[in-house]
């Protein structure tokens, strides 16, 4: 039987990307939730699972160990006294030591009731790249 | 702007303006000005010679891992023969090529013998190779050929 | 001194578009003298970026506050050492690196081909130029470090958490790395303007590919140890956006690396390379879009910068022009030779390629996701750890496996048996691996009992290897010493292999205990026993320090103390300084991190054990041993590569 000549080149790209491209699916239909990431301004309507980009309003209260969980609110970055505030209560590891009123935060968790129930906080390190305002 | 800024700009300015003019100061006026691109027949040599770098490599490369055991005695008999005349080809091809190299050479200096130029460039080098060409005399190998094959004696087996 | 500072970067603009202009208007007349000149350009570009880099640096370590970057990034207790590396600590002096590394690699990559490669080298200069003049442009305009003002007292300082050695060498390591895909890309450019598609190009960058990889490589992992040590959350790399950012490029350039070999052996796979030699560079440079412009949430950034624009723009510009390139160019990138067989080292090379740039995509595509979902449904969507731990599997442990067959695999065909007797022994070892782990309780994480099992493989593989090699050629030095990209390739395989290791012990054998202790109580992880002795508070002009005393027994010994501290001069940053106790021996650490300090004198205590986390760190330094030995210079193949580019001269 004669032997095929023809390069399996082109047949191993073609097997491979379709092989990716199964495995994408599988990982979007199995496991592939994407979390909208929102602000505080823009949380109306939404459910389920969110993350808020915003800034840390005072009073912070709690501990984030107990049942009570750490309570703050958050507001939109860059936006005024009268932007609406949201409350977070936020339940799990300590939050991350630059935690603090008006720091820029992620919170990841879900919303029940209009408050968001946390249950990860992230914060921003000082960025390097704007300048840093005056005090 | 203080003084010394503007002394030292200004300095840094002129520098790199004679830097970059530095080709044309040093030749205001050339008969060649010519990329020193490698001609058709040198990148045809460029050519054979890497195709001969190729097959050899691929030689050793095919003799190594038959040593370290990669592949069996019975495709090893089959693919050497297939290596070895291909690299036999590139160098009858390069030989070909290089002998034809050195008779165009020689037309040359005879052609600038009868025109009565002196063998330079225009920027005082001499533009054909004298190097004395090593013949061996009758039935006796030529050194000058193997060198050319292999200068490094690295594609010994 | 700024106004010096500034002319330096505007002369270095006009020699950068100098460069980029007449040497194009040289490559295409073919003309000898302005090519000279347009190369003395980007030479001299270099040197007018030295000056204005001198004059800053300077500034730096002068504390002179009336340049507006000194005054943001320093103040008067800066050490000198830190004051210098606020240099990189901002937009604008880390470009100017970028611009310096650029036009000092360009120039030396130029200066050593320009007699080999005139022809090559001649288009290679006006690309350079062309993304100097961009650099230069944003220094110039848009972001220039020698702004000035009425020099305040005192500057705000360097943040603490950068005031760190390892977060010191990390920018520029990264930017070595970055930039120095330029080179390649430049010269890949320079190939397909000039038409001299061969494999010269590829030889002449060969060293300058790997140079940059390596950089890069360290970079990453140089930030990945800071994070674990300074920022202690107890981990080393979150899929941040900026991480991602240095990871693409480096998975680019490493399937790069391995399809070199298989253009220069077998005239294939020409369009593959320059493909993949324009995403790595195109992935540098959006990696430093993205970590500028704000434009993805990051733990890094936060503010959108006007720069950013401008970055896009470049990475737009660029990516056509690369595209438009090759797409001109597809005539002269025919492969001479064709793949023979689906079972032999060109083959395997182009497996590892296919999983390395799949990887590459992946981690693009979830950088990107936020960005695209905005685009499309106007809501922006996260797509978040679980996605690229998954992906990391998926591609990552074909990979392991991929790089223990495919050294011991022929060139152009190999046979199925000749492969499985040589794959015996390692087989075996990964068997036998495996139960030894099922038995002691690794079995627990299916994952990481794969990624160890696949690791004893490769480094069974790499044995046999070196012993068949061994007794082939000699003795080992003759080995190595005759291919220093192949075995210091192996050696960076068996980094790899560490790092893989490293990764699933610490990730899927971690055990981590939080619990809330006042003085004299004890918890217990893994073994060990901690005890709160209770906390200190230390108070200097610059801090507050407070720490918990902890004594430990169990497989170590000792006192460890983990707190926090805040800086009075930083609008009250708190940087927490964790208890990380390292044993050697089986490469595991302690990690306690306190928190929540409360007045009773109750303490936060969330301690992990995380074996074999300290094989990613030696992992780096033999990265570091195999990138040199595969860098390493050959006498020989130097003087080879001479005698066949320049010919018969007097």
């Amino acid at each position: 039987m004669a032997r095929s000549t023809r390069s399996p080149a082109r047949l191993i790209v073609a097997l491979a990307v379709a092989g990716v491209l199964a495995v994408f699916l599988l990982y979007t239909a199995v496991a592939g939730n994407s979390t909208p990431s929102l602000t505080p301004s823009g949380l109306a309507g939404h459910v389920g699972k969110v993350q808020v980009v915003g800034a840390v309003v005072g009073p912070i209260r709690g501990d984030s160990h107990s049942a009570a969980g750490l309570r703050f609110g958050i507001r939109d970055i860059g936006s005024g006294a009268k932007s609406p505030v949201v409350q977070v209560v936020y339940r799990g590891d300590s939050p991350p030591p630059l935690f603090a009123v008006t720091r820029h935060v992620v919170v990841s968790g879900t919303i029940v009731g209009g408050r968001i129930a946390g249950t990860g906080i992230v914060t921003k390190c000082p960025s390097k790249y704007v300048p840093t305002k005056k005090y | 702007m203080s003084g010394l800024a503007l002394v030292l700009g200004a300095a840094i300015t002129i520098a790199a303006v004679v830097f970059v003019g530095l080709p044309f100061l040093r030749e205001p006026r050339t008969d060649d000005d010519r990329l020193d691109a490698p001609s058709e027949a040198e990148a045809g040599r460029l050519e054979l010679v890497e195709a001969r770098d190729r097959a050899l490599a691929a030689l050793k490369e095919l003799e190594f891992d038959h040593r370290t055991g990669k592949i069996t005695d019975t495709d090893y008999r089959v693919l050497v023969g297939q290596a070895r005349r291909a690299a036999a080809g590139a160098l009858r091809a390069l030989e070909r090529s290089s002998e034809a190299g050195i008779a165009g050479q020689q037309e040359d200096v005879q052609g600038d013998d009868r025109a009565g130029h002196n063998g330079s460039d225009g920027r005082g080098r001499v533009a054909v190779d004298e190097r004395p060409h090593h013949v061996a005399p009758g039935g006796e190998p030529d050194q000058g050929h193997e060198r050319e094959r292999d200068p490094e004696r690295q594609h010994d087996l | 001194m700024a106004d010096l500072g500034r002319a330096a970067l505007a002369v270095s603009l006009g020699l950068a578009v100098y460069a980029l202009v007449v040497g194009i208007v040289a490559a295409r007349s073919n003309r000898r003298r302005l090519a000279v000149s347009a190369r003395n350009a980007l030479f001299a570009c270099f040197g007018s970026t030295l000056v204005a880099a001198a004059v800053l640096a300077s500034a730096l370590v002068r504390h002179d506050f009336s340049f507006v970057y000194v005054a943001q990034h320093t103040n008067r207790t800066l050490s000198a050492r830190y004051a210098l590396t606020a240099f990189w600590g901002g937009q604008e002096g880390s470009l100017l690196l970028w611009l310096l590394v650029l036009t000092g690699y360009g120039t030396l990559a130029v200066a050593v081909n320009r007699r080999l490669l005139r022809d090559l080298v001649a288009w290679v200069v006006p690309v350079l130029g062309g993304i100097a003049t961009f650099f230069a442009f944003v220094l110039v305009a848009i972001a220039s470090p020698f702004d000035t003002q009425t020099a305040p007292v005192d500057g705000l300082g360097l943040t603490p958490s950068l005031q760190n050695p390892y977060m010191a060498i990390h920018p520029p390591m990264l930017y070595l790395g970055y930039v120095g895909l330029a080179i390649p890309f430049s010269f890949a450019a320079g190939a397909l303007l000039s038409g001299k598609t061969d494999e010269r190009w590829l030889v002449a960058t060969r060293r300058w590919t790997l140079a940059a990889w390596a950089f890069l490589g360290v970079g990453q992992l140089l930030g990945a140890h800071w994070a674990y040590v300074e920022v202690g959350w107890g981990g080393y790399y979150a899929w941040d956006p900026v991480e991602n950012a240095a990871l693409m490029p480096w998975l680019a350039a490493t399937a790069f690396l391995h399809s070199v070999m298989i253009q220069e052996r077998k005239g294939m796979l020409k369009v593959w390379n320059m493909v993949l030699v324009a995403l790595a560079f195109e992935l540098s440079v959006f990696g430093t879009f993205l970590t500028r412009s704000g434009v993805v949430n990051s733990i890094h950034s936060f503010a959108k910068s006007p720069i950013g624009s401008w970055f896009l723009a470049f990475v737009v510009i660029s990516t056509l022009f690369s595209v438009a390139l090759i797409l001109w160019r597809l005539p002269l990138l025919k492969a001479r030779t064709k793949l023979e067989s689906a079972l032999s080292r060109e083959a395997t090379f182009l497996y590892n390629n296919l999983l390395l740039v799949a990887l590459c995509l992946t981690v693009l595509w979830g950088v990107l996701f936020p960005i695209l979902t905005q685009l499309v449904q106007g809501e922006t969507r996260t797509i978040g750890r679980p996605y690229y731990d998954f992906f990391l599997r998926a591609f990552g442990l074909p990979l392991l496996l991929l790089m223990g067959i495919g050294p011991l695999v022929a060139w152009r065909k190999a046979s199925a048996r000749s492969l499985l007797k040589l794959l015996a022994w390692p087989i075996a070892t990964a068997v036998v691996a495996g139960a030894i782990l099922v038995a002691v309780g690794a079995g627990s994480s299916k994952p990481g009992l794969i990624a160890y099992t696949f690791s004893a493989f490769v480094l069974a593989t790499i044995v046999v290897e070196l012993v068949r090699g061994t007794r082939a050629a000699g003795s080992l030095f003759r080995l190595v010493s005759r291919n220093r990209r192949r075995y210091g390739g192996y050696v960076v395989h068996a980094a790899v292999v560490l790092l893989a290791i490293g990764i699933a012990g610490s990730s899927a054998y971690q055990t981590t205990t939080e619990q809330r202790l006042v003085p004299g109580q004890t918890m217990t992880v893994a073994g060990y026993h901690l005890t709160y002795r209770g906390a200190t508070h230390i108070d200097t002009p610059n801090a507050q320090r407070v720490q918990a005393l902890i004594d430990v027994r169990g497989p170590w010994s000792g006192r460890l103390r983990t707190g926090s501290v805040t800086y009075t001069g930083f609008a009250g940053e708190t940087d927490r300084e964790v208890g990380i106790k390292t044993d050697w021996l089986r490469a595991e650490d302690l990690y306690v991190i306190a928190d929540d300090f409360r007045p009773d004198g109750a303490v936060y205590f969330k301690v992990l054990v995380r074996p074999l986390i300290n094989l990613i760190w030696l992992a780096g330094l033999l990265f570091v041993v195999g990138s040199l030995v595969a860098l390493w210079p050959d006498a020989r193949e130097q003087r080879r590569l001479v005698t066949r580019l320049a010919p018969a001269r007097a």
